[in-house]
């Protein structure tokens, strides 16, 4: 089974990681996901790729406490988290957030959390390649 | 030796994804960024966080220690 944490340059699988997660415990009740894909279009201007670079090592330490502590304060019985550092195009997948907990709300509410939480610790960044030439990205609120 | 590692946005600006620096006794976290900004001039207006051996600090009096690994980083914007 592969790691619940990952950074990889390819492409992930949504049922491989719900499967992965679901055979961790037969006591979860719900499963929330957060999909993170590319988008066309981004402030105005038409987007052709997008590149992201990481501080590999610090972001997966980063990854893994996030993992960890999500688990610890919304109770979950599992959680996977997968980040693509890659050049994707439109519609590819970014990242993958998986929360399971014995009800739903847990799960929802962690999920959520995740991704926030990942956005402001997890050093990495995103740089949109356009027509009009390549720009680095100012996070997003 | 000090590795001071950059990444994204402010690798762009220092043209570069590693510099190193000789490790001297006493020497701080603020002393490696000062050399940094002597080479880059305003490239360091972009770095919001510092990590030193992939631990964030925010205290730029830091002691170092040789062989350190520094990282001077630009806001994240994974996801």
């Amino acid at each position: 089974m592969s790691e619940p944490v990952r950074i990889q340059i390819e492409d992930f699988s949504l049922d491989a990681e719900n499967a992965a997660l679901k055979a961790s415990s037969q006591r979860i009740g719900g499963i929330a996901t957060f999909l993170g894909c590319a988008r066309d279009f981004s402030e105005g201007h038409n987007v052709s790729e997008i590149s992201f670079e990481a501080y590999g090592s610090m972001a997966l330490t980063e990854m893994r406490t996030l993992r960890e502590e999500a688990i610890a304060r919304f109770g979950l019985l599992d959680a996977r988290i997968v980040h693509r550092v890659a050049t994707v195009k439109a519609g590819d997948n970014i990242v993958l957030i998986v929360a399971g907990a014995e009800h739903r709300a847990a799960a929802f509410d962690a999920c959520r959390w995740m991704i926030d939480e990942l956005k402001q610790r997890v050093p990495i960044w995103k740089k949109e390649i356009t027509p009009q030439g390549d720009a680095w990205v100012t996070p997003h609120p | 030796m000090i590795r001071v590692l950059f990444f994204g946005p402010v690798a762009s600006r220092v043209q570069t994804h590693e510099m190193q620096f000789d490790y001297t006794a006493g020497m701080t976290l603020h002393d490696i960024i000062h050399k940094v900004g002597m080479q880059h001039p305003g490239a360091l207006s972009i770095v919001s966080f510092i990590a030193v051996n992939q631990i964030q600090v925010r205290d730029k009096q830091t002691p170092l220690n040789d062989n350190d690994e520094i990282a001077l980083m630009a806001k994240f914007s994974g996801g």
